[in-house]
């Protein structure tokens, strides 16, 4: 399996997405930063320029991580899965042999690997925004929340990148499935307060965001603690969050599986 | 030795309501070359593939190194080398990046095996050329390279002169001839042209869509197909009786009213065209034929019938 993964970091040699994705961990942090400098209501809202950190950086996990990194996975996602089809290698695997399941399995640890290096990055560049403009507090908690929460959007967007496998079309349109489904997520956790219980739970962003915020709140300032206490009855435990993932996670992989197996004859 | 590498029996392969294969029996033996011949569509690669495991099998079954594929994936592949119809690698790779990562996976120790599998097919070793920009020989090269590389037992190859230039053909064939000789190798490899597995098979499968038509060494197969004389006579029926009765021989064939063809080339042509004369028999040509292996698979093909 680690043969696998490695082999998967070997194959995106000169590959400029890596770099992208890199890149993209920046898209969000520095505006954001410059927002919160020069935005009043912030400035009103917070009492120290720590408060106001915790609060870029959280806007920081709202939109990089959860509405930015399903984007970026599904097409990231769309680039490891069609590479065996579309350089007919698939065959050459297959005789070494290495089974479909595993090859899923490599790639979708792959996933994983780049949501945490994105996470990371994320966060890193906005404590050294934050360094610049605000006073940082708590790294290692910011770090081990966005590395968190990372891997739980990984898992819950596994099901859209099954489907991107299922449809196995091109770059756009697995690249406006991502769109959608980020779409999808966000309106999600606009409304989840009149959507049924189980739909906001399968939607990952609207499940981590409730858990994300409770949690947040018990360790930091938080902006919109108000808003959260009407969520109240909502808001799901850590095991049940990583519950749910899990299980869509596993399924995802399993039809993955299914569906690169059959890809291959 | 006769101990048998590749087995199928009725092996069969069904796409929707097309059979590609159908009851195939091939027998390849240890250490031989065998031929896989037949026309596009005949269903060469479908054969191999399923021989690979990379496609099941509608009915049949194969065995290789005498256990079935079906189960037996993991203890085969490891010894079995192989190439199926164009290349396949990462164009983002050079050519020894791109084996590196297959020598990762099969578990390759020894440290030259990539450098000797590319000196092998006439690659250089840690070249900047992307795969990308690999011409199409060089891409069948470093197919081939991936195939030998890890020293199987068995090579299965799939059109394996496709695009190479024709000293790179002489160049594959002489290194498979070598693998065989030297070094005890079992090789199956299909083609659609003739003179290519003629001169490089011990032994032939002619197939035609989806059937074995034919399974025979080369040398069974070229006696087979040996020389002819061939009369053009007034009457061919008479002919005939002359034959039966004065040489005692039923070894020809009655091609038409004015065309025999006697396959006994021991026979005195001079004594017979004269006893043909002598019963009022015109002879207008006698020819002695060699039929060519090549006429000889478009006949058995139902390709374009023989001069
Ligand atoms: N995946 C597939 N789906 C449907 N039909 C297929 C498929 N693969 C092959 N066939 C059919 O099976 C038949 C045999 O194909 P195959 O590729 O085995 O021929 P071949 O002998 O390798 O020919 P060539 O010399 O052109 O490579 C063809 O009629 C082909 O159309
Ligand atoms: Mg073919």
């Amino acid at each position: 399996m680690l043969r696998l993964i490695k082999c998967e970091f070997w194959k995106l040699k000169r590959k400029r997405f890596v770099q992208l994705v890199v890149a993209a961990a920046f898209l969000f942090p520095i505006p954001l930063t410059y927002l919160c400098m020069h935005w009043p209501t912030i400035q009103a809202h917070c009492s120290t320029q720590a408060e106001v950190f915790d609060m870029m950086w959280q806007s920081v996990l709202g939109y990089g991580i959860q509405l930015l990194l399903p984007c970026i996975l599904g097409i990231v996602a769309a680039l490891l899965f069609f590479s065996e089809r579309d350089n007919d290698t698939f065959k050459s695997l297959r005789t070494v042999p290495v089974s479909s399941t595993a090859l899923v399995l490599a790639k979708v640890a792959m996933l994983f690997l780049f949501s945490t290096i994105f996470c990371v990055a994320s966060t890193l560049v906005s404590v050294g925004c934050g360094l610049v403009a605000f006073e940082v507090q708590g790294i290692g908690y910011k770090l081990w929340m966005s590395i968190k929460m990372g891997v739980y959007i990984t898992a819950g967007t596994l099901p859209l990148v099954a489907i991107v496998v299922f449809f196995s079309k091109s770059y756009i349109f697995s690249i406006l499935l991502c769109v959608f489904y980020s779409v999808l997520n966000d309106v999600g956790t606009f409304v989840m307060g009149a959507l049924p219980k189980a739909i906001v739970y399968l939607l990952p962003v609207p499940l981590t965001t409730l858990w994300g915020a409770t949690d947040m709140q018990q360790h930091m300032a938080i902006g919109d603690a108000d808003d959260l206490r009407a969520f109240a009855g909502l808001v799901p435990s850590e095991a049940t969050v990583i519950l749910i993932l899990t299980g869509m996670a596993v399924i995802s992989v399993a039809i993955m599986a299914l569906l690169y197996k059959r890809r291959g004859e | 030795m006769n101990e048998m590498i590749v087995e199928t029996t009725n092996l069969t392969k069904c796409y929707g309501a097309q059979k590609s294969v159908e009851a195939l029996n091939i027998h390849v033996r240890r250490g031989r070359i065998y031929g896989l011949l037949g026309r596009n569509g005949a269903g060469k690669t479908t054969t191999m593939k399923m021989l690979l495991g990379l496609t099941k099998a509608t009915a049949g079954e194969a065995k290789i190194f005498g256990k079935p594929i079906g189960t037996s994936e993991r203890e085969i592949l490891p010894h079995v080398g192989s190439l199926i119809e164009s290349p396949g690698f990462y164009p983002n790779l050079t050519g020894t990046e791109n084996l590196k990562i297959f020598a990762e996976l099969r578990r390759i120790k020894k440290k030259d095996a990539i450098q000797n599998a590319l000196e092998l097919v006439g690659l250089p070793y840690r070249d900047k050329k992307l795969y990308a920009q690999y011409s199409l020989g060089m891409k069948q090269r470093l197919a081939i390279a991936l195939a030998v590389m890890h020293n199987p037992d068995l090579l299965i190859l799939d059109e394996p002169i496709n695009g190479l230039d024709p000293i790179g053909i002489a160049e594959v064939r002489a290194f498979i001839r070598e693998l065989c000789d030297a070094q005890g190798k079992t090789i199956l490899i299909s083609s659609h042209i003739l003179p290519e597995i003629a001169l490089l098979a011990d032994d032939i499968g002619i197939i035609d869509k989806g059937r074995l038509l034919e399974e025979e060494s080369l040398a069974a197969l070229e006696e087979k197909n040996g020389k002819y004389i061939r009369f053009l006579v007034s009457d061919a029926a008479k002919a005939a009786q002359v034959l039966l009765q004065t040489f005692k021989t039923q070894n020809f064939k009655v091609e038409n009213n004015h065309t025999l063809r006697l396959l006994d080339t021991t026979l005195p042509v001079a004594a017979i065209n004269r006893c043909f004369v002598e019963n009022g028999i015109d002879v207008s040509d006698a020819h002695v034929f060699e039929d060519t292996l090549e006429d000889y698979f478009k006949k058995v093909t139902g390709g374009v019938g023989i001069a």
